[in-house]
């Protein structure tokens, strides 16, 4: 019965660190706090639900593809909502972004309306037993995608020539641009990839829920953001580890406490944090 | 001119430390400053200080030791209630309110004194006339635009603070430390970034501050400026006080030299 | 009083006006440099305070809004002690946190109503006077905190906090009083919010409603006193103008635009201007954007209400 438990808080968790890891990796680069990031997720379901139902696509080409149209989304963001905007007024870009979020989420409603809706069959289903843990296919492919997404990102981060660009940039603008690093392109980047992850997180969020909404951006981004503060700010590994273990926390409280007390349990760990780690739990990466 | 020769003991200091981490940044430092001098503080960089300034004013507090200002322990945790003791300072790196204007900075000096409590300025905020002035805003204004007289800025009051050039940011720094009234005066590196005109400029400013009763300790690189002005003159070096007495004897001292130029120096 | 305007403006002004009210309560913190998304919770705890008080002890209403606002002001400095020392986004997340356990206590605390709400508070026909009343009060009271020496503290505080600290500003204090005096403000929006709509549950005062708050002021202009009152009144009189250009639109005779191209965009025009929720918001969304750029510092500052900004696209880093 745990064993059931501890697969749906991994799942949730899974859904909690691939949003957190774009708001962390754009907060490290930018010190912005990327409210739109949670409508960018549901952009992706939408765009994954499109491609099955109406592209008649496979599952891996409707992830592919939510996740360049959000990596779209993302250069599209810099260059209205980022780049323009005077970042000596640390409210401007924080509202900028606010108003992206609201666009974003009212064209949703206005184009496809404000019901929710059934994401299609497209994996088969069946159960497989492994010891005492059952575990359905369904589960195992957005574990699996989920985990690959994150191995695949730190490598990225940690071993290639692009992720100590956006390494350096995390730490300091200006002693990267000293360095001979495009602190512009880096930025777009990271909106990109950043964007891109929250568009497949949002497409396993579809698989995994058989539904979705244009009003789940709101929920996913408060929720990324706490994870991204336990994590660390700016700190991708601690984004993930803390994803999980949000993730899992809100599922065992809920089983075991009941599940209206499941949401006060993250925001006592958000105020915990704030008053006494406000490094989350393994420091943060942030630039000045 | 307050007589300097009996004048009583301003400031004590017995055993003051401060660690960061295992960083010892002052080793048991004493010291006394007697009321009215000039008492410089000299040291090479990284000496203590900043560290010092910091420690007195309340911004950071002590691992070990006493201060006694004007014959009463000094242990507020709150560095405005020190302010309100009688202890102001400038900074080393201007630290000015970008958007306040040249008066408004100099009043909010003015503030602590004419309001002492919160409480007393919201009252007083609320329930003002709704055309003109209430009688502490008018007496904070004419104090202000004195200090500004004084220093010199009286024709730039209704500037920004951030558009002023540099030696009158400094000028600013002082006024409105000046305004709180203060007994003690703590002037972290004021020539820093002067040219000799304006050393000169300065070297007057501070006798004029001295003369209105205010004791000074003076933070300093500049060594004509220094040994210039100044009744007394305490060295540090790592934290450690290594010399102390009137310049001319600091000047001779070879522990000093040392410091400062790193080897001995045939004199 | 004022029973010549018909019942659709009088709700519009009312909500309108209580919308102003919380405004201020955002902007009273904001004036020391404190930015908290959680006036919401404590429009909810004023609200909630008040109904208890009006429907379960019979306290006249007057004095269970009054009430209402003091329990949001103790329960305002009580936020402000962790707020002390923390800043930047970790304040906007711990005054957020706030807000939601209001919401999360509000849905699973039976006594008010749980999941199906607080239903049947008693409606207050004066409500609309007490609005006005308020922020008339309001009013007087920033006007003369903006000339005052506490006001210039507060933006000293603003601009650089430890230099006013060491220039003997109680910095500890006069933050305590802003948010305890802002979250009380806000308490009596919420008590005047709940017994006009009658009905609140726990997502009537959520983030996205912190959030619109912080919005009115920031985008009215945080730094003089009438900023929060133009944001709010801007920003709430959108959907009415563009219904009115919508009108406006109807009128136009029909030769001149029975043509190609001109029908599709009237079309596409008349679609958009058609007033219904998503698309007032896109439209509020996209000012909002636009503003960020070209006026970031908000309509009103202290050089005036025009001079618009020239968006630059790469930032020059070294």
């Amino acid at each position: 019965m745990i064993y059931q438990q501890l697969i749906n808080g991994l799942m949730l968790g899974a859904s909690y660190a691939l949003i957190a890891i774009g708001y962390t990796l754009i907060f490290g680069v930018l010190n912005l706090l990327y409210f739109a990031h949670g409508e960018v997720f549901m952009v992706g379901a939408f765009a994954g639900l499109y491609l099955v139902v109406y592209g008649g696509a496979n599952i891996y080409v409707a992830m592919l593809g939510a996740m360049v149209i959000c990596a779209l989304l993302g250069v599209l963001a810099v260059y209205v909502s980022v780049r323009p905007v005077p970042k000596d007024r640390p409210l401007a870009p924080l509202i900028s972004t606010i108003g992206l979020t609201i666009v974003l989420q009212n064209l949703a409603v206005y184009i496809l309306g404000g019901q929710q809706v059934a994401f299609p069959e497209t994996i088969e289903q069946s159960l497989y037993t492994i010891g005492p843990v059952t575990i359905s296919s369904v589960q195992l492919f957005v574990l699996g995608v989920a985990v690959t997404v994150m191995v695949l990102l730190w490598l990225l981060i940690e071993h290639t020539k692009v992720g100590r660009a956006i390494r350096t940039v995390a730490e300091n603008h200006e002693t990267a641009a000293l360095l001979g690093v495009d602190v512009n392109r880096v930025v777009l980047l990271t909106f990109m990839i950043g964007s891109g992850i929250a568009g497949v997180a949002g497409v396993l969020d579809g698989i995994k829920n058989s539904g979705i909404s244009p009003f789940m951006g709101l929920g996913a981004a408060i929720k990324g953001l706490i994870v991204m503060l336990l994590g660390g700010l700016g700190n991708v590994l601690g984004a993930m580890v803390a994803g999980l273990l949000l993730g899992l926390i809100e599922i065992l409280s809920a089983a075991y406490i009941g599940t209206t007390e499941r949401d006060f349990f993250s925001f006592a760990i958000l105020i915990l944090i704030l008053l006494y780690r406000p490094n989350g739990l393994f420091g943060t990466r942030t630039t000045e | 001119m307050p007589d300097v020769s009996s004048g009583g003991i301003c400031l004590a200091i017995e055993g003051l430390t401060k660690r960061f981490g295992g960083f010892c940044a002052l080793n048991e430092l004493d010291l006394e400053v007697a009321q009215g001098h000039i008492h410089a503080l000299i040291g090479p960089n990284g000496a203590g200080k900043t560290t010092f300034l910091n420690l007195l004013t309340g911004v950071l507090s002590a691992d070990a030791g006493k201060i006694t200002f004007n014959g009463q322990p000094v242990d507020d945790s709150r560095p405005f209630r020190r302010t309100v003791r009688g202890i102001a300072r400038t900074f080393q790196n201007i630290r000015l309110f970008p958007h306040l204007t040249v008066l408004e900075t100099v009043m909010i000096g003015e503030h602590c004194r004419a309001f002492p409590s919160v409480w007393a300025a919201f009252t007083k905020a609320v329930l003002q006339r709704p055309f003109g002035e209430c009688s502490e805003e008018r007496q904070m204004r004419e104090h202000a635009t004195e200090l500004l007289k004084f220093l010199g800025l009286a024709d730039r009051r209704e500037a920004r603070a951030s558009d002023l050039p540099y030696g009158e940011q400094r000028k600013l720094e002082m006024a409105r430390a000046l305004a709180t009234q203060p007994k003690l005066l703590l002037l972290d590196e004021p020539a820093a970034g002067m040219n000799p005109r304006e050393t000169v400029e300065l070297d007057g400013v501070i006798t004029r501050i001295r003369e209105r009763g205010v004791t000074i300790i003076l933070v300093e690189h500049d060594m004509r400026l220094v040994m210039g002005i100044s009744d007394c003159v305490t060295v540090l070096n790592f934290g450690t006080k290594i010399a102390d007495g009137p310049p001319e004897r600091i000047q001779e001292d070879p522990a000093v030299i040392e410091a400062y130029l790193g080897e001995e120096v045939p004199l | 009083m004022l029973d010549w305007m018909d019942g659709y403006t009088r709700v519009l002004l009312v909500f309108a006006g209580i919308n102003v009210i919380a405004a201020y309560s955002f902007y009273v913190p904001y004036k020391t440099g404190q930015v908290s998304l959680g006036q919401a919770g404590f429009m909810a705890v004023g609200a909630y305070s008040s109904a208890i008080l009006t429907q379960k002890f019979g306290v006249p209403f007057a004095v269970a809004l009054a009430s209402g606002g003091l329990i949001a002001a103790v329960t305002g400095v009580a936020v402000g002690f962790p707020a002390l020392r923390i800043k930047g986004v970790y304040l906007l997340l711990l005054t957020l946190g706030f807000s939601e356990i209001i919401s999360v206590i509000a849905l699973s605390w039976d006594y008010v109503g749980g999941a199906q709400g607080f239903r049947n508070i008693s409606f207050n026909p004066w409500t609309l006077e007490y609005v006005a009343g308020v922020i008339v009060v309001l009013l007087l009271l920033f006007s003369r905190l903006e000339r005052s020496s506490l006001g210039r503290a507060m933006d000293a505080i603003h601009q650089n906090e430890t230099a006013a600290e060491v220039m003997g500003i109680d910095v500890v204090r006069i933050k305590l009083l802003s948010f305890g005096l802002g979250a009380a403000i806000a308490g009596l929006a919420g008590g005047l919010y709940a017994h006009h709509a009658t009905y609140m549950d726990s997502t009537t005062f959520n983030v996205m409603l912190s959030v619109e708050i912080l919005v009115f002021v920031v985008v009215g202009g945080g730094s003089t006193f009438w900023g929060p009152l133009l944001g709010a009144a801007v920003l709430n009189a959108i959907p009415e103008i563009l219904r009115a250009l919508r009108d406006w639109l109807e009128l136009l005779p029909v030769e001149w635009t029975d043509f190609y191209p001109i029908n599709r965009a009237y079309d596409l025009l008349h679609d958009f201007l058609d007033f219904e929720n998503a698309k007032r918001l896109i439209a509020y969304g996209l000012i909002l954007m636009v503003m960020m750029i070209v006026r970031p510092d908000g309509l009103l500052t202290r050089d005036g209400l025009l001079r618009l900004r020239l968006p630059r696209w790469k930032t020059r880093y070294a």
